[in-house]
């Protein structure tokens, strides 16, 4: 049949794919009434309900169905120079729910990964502090620990769309986020553990990778509520999100959440560290340039339909769902609009709403088969609605790179494909 | 005779070496493999190798040199080929030894491997990568291998469990032990805009630019104008309200602490810490004379003067004022129909059709906002 063909062809193109997929999605359809006497993979016996399928221990780590062999990362190796210094993105228009599987965390790298035996990682805290301290992983184990789930957003998200549409797929648009439960020890109790000088005031989490990233973070947010985290979605931290050992801060941008964690410095200053100088600053009209911009504002994305996950069933009754989060709290409202804005309905926000972290959301239609322009505004707990693009600009030009949470619009066309367009 | 050639009289002459290539490889692979660390940052390998800085190595035993169609190669490097230089054991021992001095003119920044080990064992790891080159001999004396540094090391964290946990007295929990004061100095390299941090030394702009050719200019370009998508460094001043600005340490960084700092920790990119002190001083002065802030090949920085440079974008930068946009100000239900006086038109398409992995034109997509 048509579907299994294309599912067990792992070499197909994406793209390829999902003209095969809109086939089907007519085949298919054509099928149930076609066949008078039944569907014969229901009136005959098949494969898998006869003989014996793979017994346990067949897998000892789980992998996903082979029928799921296109959901995977991907990116867009024009964007920079070296795969070690470089993004991918989270297949967004593949999952459902609020939480990222594992294997599935966009990747965010500037020297590739480093693999570090935990035995060989230390934690240093030192700068102003009463007593410089070494941890181990094992020392660090021993305090008590905590689980939360956040999101974790790239500052330059959509950055590749401040000039317009660039990219056809919500992976590409808005893959570079992600949402996951960590387990960790709350950074107040490490640094309270060395002692906090006084006159600390900033902290300076470095990484161990070939890059020795590092960022500047304000005390207050130190204290608050980030975390030295050692598992993700309850096992341990994948080796390309910093194994053994991240930092988490949450709703503040990716690039502070330093992986492969060796070190924090407290000092009296912001270090102007060159992720915070030459990049992650966002260059306004004027030539003026703002930094220190952590706070991911609230924003949203229908991840279905979109250009990736086009329409295949024609019309009826159809499921458009997507994500929204904030660095400012819960989400507490999503609106939908088909016809680009001109007129609004609330969307239903499903499963838990927890602060900082991703949100789902559903709006239940009866398709009339027609174009639709497809957006999504998310409002938080602060009161912050999610702007337009148009505002954006407006206010900040088209070369900030960074934080453009503005409202994206697809293009549903009658066949049920779909494109990534802006409106009037 | 070409250079090259003259080089390689080290005793083997052309007809002399298929003779010699066709031996067993001294080299040990697997050792090898981790040799060829120092190289991935700019040469790839085994299944979908792509060229990235320097050529890919599948096939490299065999090949005449300069000869990968689309890899762009030096001048040096293609008269090399040209002039009958085909790699093997042989030649690759020469050239990794010493790249410059067997081929003056090639792009590869690399200063060489110095051990003799390291050279056999990474030619026979990327022997393994080539269908016409001798294989490994027998490695011997498996009973008494001669072990790497790094694997002493390994080996000892393996057998020793010893710092597993500690506690101490004081803190709240007591867990942890004091750091001394070396592994803070080994750490704690970070250099703060008012100067702290700054390590004792000097370097000039002449002496930067030599340590800039050998180590910098393969990626950041001879005049830090950037290859490919590699980082622009100088250039681009009283660019940032165009449409497309160019952002360098002359046109946009606030702090010229941060290029040392940066340079320090992180580069050259996949050799990172390989400089000495005075060399990133050295390089930082060349920065600021290819950004024309100094303007004289005989300026020394040091940590005597640092603090005295300032880079011209530093007034620049400003404060986080994103509340202050009208649309953060909209709080309140926003409008939910008629929002719009008429049916919504599309102004504007993906530029970008088909994004499918390997399908992008490199040129035609570049030119829009990175991620770097």
């Amino acid at each position: 049949m048509n579907d299994e063909t294309v599912s067990q062809s792992p070499n197909l193109s994406r793209r390829t794919l999902l003209k095969a997929g809109l086939a089907t999605g007519v085949a298919a359809g054509a099928a149930g009434a076609a066949h008078a006497g039944g569907d014969p993979l229901i009136t005959e016996v098949q494969d898998w309900n006869r003989y014996l399928g793979e017994g346990v221990q067949s897998r000892p780590y789980g992998t996903p169905s082979e029928f799921e062999a296109h959901v995977v990362r991907r990116d867009v190796e024009w964007l920079t120079a070296s795969t070690e210094s470089s993004v991918n993105f989270t297949p967004l228009q593949d999952l459902d729910g609020i939480i990222t599987p594992n294997g599935l965390c966009f990747e965010r790298h500037h020297g590739g990964i480093a693999e570090i035996n935990p035995a060989d990682h230390r934690l240093m805290i030192n700068g102003l502090v009463d007593t410089p301290l070494v941890f181990t992983m094992e020392d660090l184990k021993r305090f008590p620990r905590e689980n939360r789930v956040y999101f974790l957003e790239c500052a330059a998200n959509s950055g590749m769309e401040w000039r317009g549409s660039q990219l056809n797929g919500c992976q590409y648009t808005h893959g570079m986020v992600h949402c996951v439960m960590y387990t960790g020890v709350p950074l107040k109790l490490i640094l309270e553990e060395a002692g906090i000088k006084t006159n600390g005031k900033w902290v300076m989490p470095e990484g161990a990778d070939a890059s020795a990233m590092t960022r500047s973070i304000p005390m207050e947010k130190a204290l608050d509520d980030c975390l030295v985290a050692f598992k993700m979605n309850g096992e341990a931290l994948r080796p390309e999100q910093g194994y053994p050992l991240r930092l988490v801060v949450p709703g503040w941008e990716g690039n502070m959440w330093v992986k492969w964690l060796r070190r924090i410095e407290v000092g009296d200053e912001p270090w102007h560290q060159r992720e915070e100088t030459s990049k992650y600053t966002d260059l306004l009209e004027s030539g003026k340039a703002r930094r220190f911009t952590w706070v991911m504002d609230a924003k949203s994305v229908v991840t279905n339909p979109s250009p990736q996950a086009p329409i295949t069933h024609g019309k009826g009754p159809l499921v458009i769902s997507g994500v929204a989060w904030s660095g400012n709290g819960r989400i507490t409202r999503v609106d939908v609009s088909i016809d680009g804005g001109r007129n609004w309905k609330t969307a239903r926000l499903d499963g838990p709403s927890l602060s900082k972290a991703m949100h789902r959301f559903y709006l239940d239609i009866d398709w009339d088969g027609s174009d639709l322009l497809i957006q999504s505004r998310a409002m938080d707990e602060s009161g912050y609605f999610q702007p337009t693009k148009t505002e954006l600009r407006a206010a900040r030009g088209e070369n900030s790179i960074y934080h453009n949470n503005g409202i994206q619009t697809w293009h549903v066309k009658a066949d049920g494909t779909v494109e990534n367009v802006e409106v009037s | 005779m070409s250079k090259f050639l003259k080089v390689l009289s080290l005793g083997v002459s052309l007809a002399a070496l298929p003779v010699l290539a066709g031996g067993a490889l001294a080299g040990d692979p697997d050792k090898g493999a981790k040799v060829f660390k120092k190289c991935a940052a700019c040469h790839a390998v085994g299944e979908n190798a792509k060229n990235k800085v320097g050529p890919q190595l599948n096939e490299v035993f065999g090949r005449a040199a300069g000869t990968l169609e689309d890899y762009k190669y030096s001048k040096a490097m293609i008269s090399a080929g040209d002039d009958g230089l085909v790699w093997d054991d042989a030649t690759l021992t020469t050239y990794l030894e010493k790249p410059r001095a067997m081929i003056k003119g090639t792009k590869m920044a690399f200063a060489g491997l110095k051990k003799e080990k390291d050279l056999e064992n990474v030619i026979a790891y990327l022997a393994t990568f080539s269908s016409s080159a001798p294989a490994a001999e027998e490695q011997q004396g498996s009973a008494e291998p001669e072990p790497a540094e790094g694997e002493v090391q390994t080996a000892e964290a393996a057998s020793a469990p010893a710092p597993v946990s500690a506690t101490r007295d004081g803190g709240v929990f007591g867990l942890g032990r004091v750091a001394t004061e070396d592994e803070i100095a080994a750490w704690d390299i970070d250099v703060r805009p008012d100067g702290m941090g700054l390590p004792q030394g000097s370097g000039t702009v002449a002496d930067g630019e030599v340590l800039y050719t050998d180590n910098c200019a393969v990626c950041h370009g001879d005049f830090g104008e950037g290859v490919g998508r590699w980082p622009v460094l100088a250039g681009g001043q009283d660019t940032l309200t165009d449409e497309r600005p160019e952002k360098t340490i002359g046109s946009y960084w606030p702090y010229l602490s941060t290029v040392y700092d940066y340079v320090r920790r992180a580069m050259p990119y996949g050799n990172a810490r390989s400089l000495s002190d005075d060399d990133v001083y050295a390089i930082t002065a060349y920065l600021l004379y290819l950004n024309d802030i100094v303007e004289d090949e005989d300026f020394e920085l040091s940590n005597e003067n640092f603090t005295e440079i300032r880079l011209p974008n530093e007034e620049n930068f400003i404060a986080d004022d994103r509340a202050e946009e009208p649309h953060y100000a909209d709080k309140g239900d926003p409008c939910m129909s008629d929002c719009k006086d008429s049916p919504v038109e599309i102004t504007m398409h993906a530029q970008i059709l088909d994004v499918t992995p390997g399908s992008v034109d490199d040129n035609d997509a570049a030119g829009m906002g990175g991620v770097d």
